[in-house]
């Protein structure tokens, strides 16, 4: 009986990774295929496996250079990523206990999510112009951190609500001040939450596109940008195999810091401590 | 409240909005003086007072409202699979994913990868002679459907959004999920609770808050979709896939009605905030 | 630190500041094919040259391909100075002149590209821009097909019925340099196993109907070929024509009977050319940049050895080919203006010409430049007499509002040729649209 179940549950798992990944695995699997085989052979089954494909975006490092990209990727969505859990911490904590900001603050924060950013692209251009911001890695995250903060902003109001009083006026009556109030007792218990707004954070901003292409032309081109680069070949086409090696060179290092980050996720059972 | 708990609260609030007026301070008051008047590229430094015409111009617009439609439609069809399908797998596989919980690495993975690049991937994914799921569909059926028609475009692509983003309902409903105290879990079993009687009685309003959430998070992304529809069939087949953001990108850099855009991205605004304005009033009241 | 060193570092620094800002010409180009390969070629060649200064060396910029344009607007709009010379095109001038500094060729440049390309890089009589690349389309077909088809007595007779039943006569099959585009269609029809079980290929063709604006451009030379454009001599505006219901009704019909793949909707230059060298598509018009991927065997095994190419299908008024170019030309905001004027007029010299098409590029040519390269390049040659033989630019094609014609007759179009939309409608709305874009 048991074991049935299990099994049963093993088997939906392996649907649910097939499926929900198919795309993924195509990709994969393309970007080992050469050009000839692409055009002969679509099935999911490698004939002559190459690494061709990524052999030819890191021999085109004399024109672009794929590790820069990597690089300004990393360096901006750090700053897109770790930005908006600073500022909305304490903002986060006040909303959540005291109500405060329930009336425009919040809601207009959460609200930036909704709207097609793009709108600031100009303005923001024309800022950025003046202030020497423009296709600078700083410049970029910090518009990065701008479409971050909705999600943050929401996530750690939400987890904080869900975190008991009982111990926060434990620390109060301790004679704890505000500070060693927040970053004690308050912050520790946030971990969940705050991990998961890194990683969605961080994933949202490695994969942003328009501001990437927008704000930057040299020194600060992330990889979304920079990827085009090198799969497009002559007319406007594009070349699937090249295209699908560098969306997997895109893709990894968030996956790698998503495995990182699971240890994390799944042994964290401090939000119910008390509350049980 | 006391005076220094109001100092407190300023202070502890002013990261978040010092760092938003500063970033979004003047491109807001730009963009305001654009909605009211006649701008385009070339006038982006000298626009002219228009009055209230951009807004009459977008509210008269159908295909402002046709693309209002779509982005709704889109975004409730997959919010909800996304989280019905996420707190399913969350639920179900919860006893395989507390032991190993690094399948739960293998089940997020969809979302990580760059929606434009997703989208992308798909032109050749569902391509009839070099996509493999064509090819698997020949193989087991001898034939397969057109999946980018003008008749299945629209299915198509909230299949393709509902499997990226299905594993973000999962993550938060696995984290909730887990959350939830073991001893719970204990006692109902010492009572003899049913597993169906747990779950619905007891972990899912439990869960009740993370649900809302996600539902909100994907309606809200749903909502704005753009960049994997933009990279797999921009506007569509007479303009049906266009969403909103969609709508509001091709306006902006395409039609180069600047203030057009503007004004309809205001509206966005405007009626967001209405809804998350009463959305916060409501779950405020709820919490005390 | 010393007073002295600190002076000697601050000397160095400002050396370093202003050798970043006034150092170099700074050329935005299209980045990852052949053109950014043979700017490549032409740079380092005009760098080496001696009469060129240290201060007025090229350097190369590229930017993402996705959105280029679009992010290319807002910079010019913002007034950006990060490059000095950037990409044109045809069909984008109008929209960047305002931007824009006219330029100086050099003596020889009416020689090398001859007027009709020089034409592509004009907007209202100025010169903006020296053109580098030339594109146009050609029919591509599959010459074992055609051929099995004009020899066997049998096909043809299937071929007359099946012309008879979709097009209303009994036709009989044709070369593809005499086809028109009636005879395009019915061959089309006879390879599409929908129409013809014995069909061995699935599709006749494929046609790139995704709502977007290059395939407008394919699509408009068979109205053209029936004697359409978008407006007359004085300035009213013609596309409600017999010429684009002929063109429009004509694709519909190859859709509607499955000549062409269903997902052809959402088909671009990529989904086109890979249908094409599966080896299941008899025939098809594409931009002329295809031809060194689909003769290419190692890109197209399976069908690069039996692809020929001919100038596309003639109608009654003619045969033709839309035309447009890539170039380079001068932003007003240039840090370095008098140093990319320079390189511009070198650029349209005919050994900068000669050298851009031997590293790959595909500028139009004529006189002694193509016989200089002709050996190298033969397929340089039809493209220089397609384009002075059949090129056209619909009249307003190169205006400030060129692009949103091209966005507007997109989504009409494909509306019809989806079904959400009839013909009447289609036509009257897409006349409306052009009528606001054009009036001045």
């Amino acid at each position: 009986m048991k074991r049935a179940s299990d099994i049963l549950r093993i088997l939906v798992f392996l649907a649910a990774a097939l499926i929900l990944n198919f795309p993924v695995i195509a990709t994969l699997v393309t970007s080992l295929k050469s050009n000839a085989e692409i055009a002969r052979n679509p099935g999911l089954w490698v004939e002559a496996p190459t690494l061709g494909n990524y052999a030819a975006i890191f021999d085109a490092a004399g024109r672009f250079d794929v590790w820069t990209f990597l690089n300004s990727s990393l360096v901006a969505a750090a700053i897109g990523t770790i930005l908006p859990i600073i500022v909305c911490f304490p903002a986060a904590w006040v909303m959540a206990r005291r109500g405060v900001g329930a009336a425009i603050l919040f809601p207009a924060t959460v609200n930036l999510r909704t709207l097609p950013l793009i709108v600031f692209a100009i303005p923001l251009y024309i800022m950025y112009q003046s202030l020497g911001l423009l296709d600078t890695r700083l410049g970029l995250g910090l518009i990065l951190a701008v479409v971050n903060l909705p999600i943050a902003l929401l996530i750690l109001v939400n987890t904080i609500r869900d975190l008991p009083v009982d111990l926060e006026e434990a620390a109060r009556m301790d004679g704890a001040s505000l500070p060693t109030l927040l970053l004690r007792i308050v912050l520790p218990l946030c971990r969940p939450g705050l991990v998961t707004v890194f990683i969605l954070g961080f994933i949202t901003a490695w994969n942003e596109f328009l501001f990437g292409l927008m704000l930057t032309t040299r020194d600060a081109v992330p990889i979304t940008v920079g990827a085009s680069f090198f799969f497009a070949s002559g007319g406007g086409g594009v070349e699937w195999g090249v295209a699908a090696a560098i969306i997997v060179i895109a893709a990894a290092p968030p996956v790698v810091l998503g495995l990182f980050m699971y240890r994390h996720i799944g042994g964290s059972m401090t939000t119910g401590a008390v509350k049980g | 409240m006391t005076r220094p708990a109001r100092l407190e609260n300023a202070i502890l609030t002013a990261p978040l909005v010092v760092f938003l007026l500063l970033l979004l301070g003047f491109p807001t008051i730009l963009d305001l003086v654009y909605a009211v008047s006649e701008v385009r590229f070339e006038t982006l430094r000298s626009p002219s007072f228009a009055g209230l015409s951009n807004f009459t111009a977008v509210l008269g617009d159908p295909e402002f409202w046709r693309a209002t439609w779509f982005s709704l439609r889109f975004a409730i069809v997959t919010a909800l699979a996304e989280c019905a399908l996420g707190l399913f797998l969350a639920v179900y596989l919860a006893p395989l994913l507390r032991r190993a919980p690094w399948l739960l690495a293998i089940l997020i993975m969809p979302m990580i990868v760059a929606p434009a690049m997703m989208g992308l991937m798909y032109r050749l994914v569902l391509h009839e002679f070099i996509g493999p799921l064509p090819n698997l569909l020949y193989a087991w059926f001898g034939t397969s459907p057109g999946f980018l028609t003008a008749q299945n475009v629209f299915t198509t692509i909230v299949v393709i959004e509902t499997l990226q983003w299905t594993p973000f309902a999962l993550l938060l409903f696995h984290m909730a999920y887990q959350s939830i105290p073991e001893d719970i879990r204990e006692a109902a079993a010492v009572d003899g609770t049913r597993s169906w009687r747990l779950l619905t009685r007891i972990e899912l309003p439990l869960m009740l808050p993370t649900i809302g959430v996600a539902l909100f998070v994907r309606f809200i992304d749903g909502f704005r979709v753009f960049d994997n529809i933009w990279t797999l069939t921009g506007t569509g087949p007479g303009g049906s896939t266009t969403s909103l953001a969609i709508y509001i990108y091709v306006a902006f850099f395409r039609a180069g009605e600047i203030g057009e855009a503007v004004a309809a991205s205001i509206m966005l605004f405007g009626a967001a905030f209405v809804l998350l304005f009463a959305a916060a009033r409501w779950s405020t009241r709820g919490v005390r | 630190m010393t007073i002295r060193q600190t002076m000697i570092g601050i000397a160095g620094l400002t050396a370093l500041c202003a050798g970043s800002v006034n150092a170099e010409v700074t050329v935005l180009g299209w980045p990852g094919g052949p053109e950014e390969e043979a700017l490549r070629v032409v740079a380092e060649i005009y760098n080496a040259r001696p009469e060129v200064a240290e201060e007025d060396r090229v350097d190369l910029l590229f930017f993402g391909r996705d959105g280029f344009f679009d992010k290319l607007q807002a910079d010019l709009a913002a007034g950006s100075d990060a490059f000095d010379v950037n990409l044109l095109a045809t069909y984008s001038i109008g929209r960047y002149a305002p931007y824009m500094e006219p330029v100086e060729l050099s003596d020889q440049a009416e020689d090398v590209f001859g007027e009709t390309v020089l034409s592509t890089m004009r907007f209202e009589d100025t010169q903006y821009g020296v053109p580098t690349d030339l594109s146009m389309h050609f029919l591509f077909y599959r010459q074992d097909l055609i051929d099995a088809l004009l020899a066997d007595d049998t096909a043809r007779e299937t071929y007359a019925t099946i012309s008879e039943e979709y097009l209303g006569e009994a036709m009989e099959p044709v070369a593809p340099d005499e086809m028109t585009w009636r005879d395009f269609a019915a061959t089309a029809l006879y390879f599409t196993a929908a129409v013809n079980p014995d069909s061995p290929v699935r599709y006749g063709t494929v046609l790139q109907m995704k709502n977007l604006l290059f395939n407008i451009m394919v699509f408009q030379s068979l109205p053209r070929a029936y004697g359409g454009d978008w407006m007359d001599d004085e300035g009213n505006i013609t596309v409600d024509s017999d010429a684009y219901r002929e063109g429009l009704e004509l694709y519909k019909l190859l859709y509607d009977a499955g000549a062409t793949p269903p997902d052809s909707l959402s088909y671009e230059f990529p989904e086109a050319n890979a249908a094409f060298t599966s080896g299941q598509v008899a025939m098809m018009v594409q931009w002329s940049g295809a031809a060194g991927a689909l003769l290419d065997t190692d890109a197209a095994p399976v069908t690069a050895e039996a692809t020929r190419s001919v100038a596309p299908p003639a109608g009654p008024e003619g045969r033709f080919t839309h035309i447009h170019g890539l170039g380079l030309g001068l932003n007003a905001n240039a840090q370095n203006p008098e140093g990319a004027k320079a390189f511009l007029e070198w650029l349209s010299t005919e050994e900068a010409a000669v050298e851009y098409a031997r590293a790959g590029g595909a500028p139009g040519l004529t006189g002694t430049a193509i016989e200089a390269v002709a050996e190298e390049r033969p397929d340089l040659v039809p493209l220089g007499e397609y384009a002075s033989d059949y090129g056209y630019v619909m009249t307003g094609a190169t205006g400030a509002n060129a692009l949103s014609v091209y966005e507007l007759q997109a989504r009409e179009f494909t509306g019809y040729w989806g079904g959400s939309q009839d013909l009447d409608a289609t036509l009257s709305a897409t006349a409306d649209g052009m009528a606001d874009l054009l009036k001045d």
